[in-house]
């Protein structure tokens, strides 16, 4: 089961994905691919805590306007 | 927050086979992007129905999205009756796949995996390559700039 099973001719789908690639910030994911799988992680639940923190904040100012 | 590590932690000590896939696959690969949940494509054995069901017993699994107070017991009968179940657990959401688009059965996808450490867990991993060829079979708008990171990433580690 490769991509080109099902890909062989570009879809309209090929052409948003390109639109969205244009966007990628390719120097953040080249940061990311130096990393060891750990330490990729250890970023990933870094984010995912502050998100979080962020979330609570964001409801406890709107609880006290 | 989810305990991404809990969660995986009750799959792999209660010995159940599973493949991560999802969002937490991405991160796998070098994905940026954050993920709520932890989505895994389970083998359909009847001895893995029956671990799974009891490593889940102990974290309380409920539906997502159903009714406070729907009755729910997540057993063997019931994965048995079901194929793919969206479950809050005291340790957070878990996307459980008897099946997945694009990819079939844990025994489909099993020659398309690796293992390695996902937050602490050793797991076993989709593969880049499939892990896009999934989302494109899945062909959901909320998947589409997700996919242009990770074929951006293949490109990425293929020099391009």
């Amino acid at each position: 089961m490769t991509e080109s099973d099902t890909t062989s001719e570009r879809s309209s789908m090929d052409d948003v994905i390109d639109i969205y690639k244009r966007d990628v910030d390719r120097t953040l994911l080249r940061e990311h691919l130096k990393m060891t799988v750990e330490q990729r992680f250890e970023r990933f639940l870094a984010l995912m805590k502050f998100l979080e923190e962020l979330r609570a904040a964001g409801k406890s100012a709107r609880t006290h306007q | 927050m989810t305990d991404y590590a809990g969660l995986l932690k009750a799959l792999t000590e209660g010995g159940v086979e599973f493949i991560l896939i999802g969002g937490m696959a991405a991160a796998f690969h070098g994905s940026i992007r954050s993920t709520a949940d932890v989505d895994v494509v389970y083998r359909r054995t009847p001895e893995n129905m029956q671990r799974l069901a009891g490593s889940l017993s102990r974290i309380h699994p409920s539906l997502r999205g159903a009714p406070p107070g729907l009755p729910f017991r997540f057993d063997v009968r019931t994965i048995q009756q079901g194929l793919n179940f969206t479950l809050s657990t005291d340790l957070g959401p878990v996307d459980l796949l008897g099946e997945v688009v694009g990819g079939g059965t844990y025994e489909a996808l099993l020659p398309h995996t690796s293992i390695g450490n996902v937050v602490g867990v050793e797991c076993r991993c989709v593969e880049l390559d499939t892990l896009i060829h999934l989302k494109r079979a899945a062909g959901r708008p909320k998947d589409l700039e997700a996919l242009a990171e990770l074929e951006a990433l293949r490109e990425e580690r293929q020099g391009r």
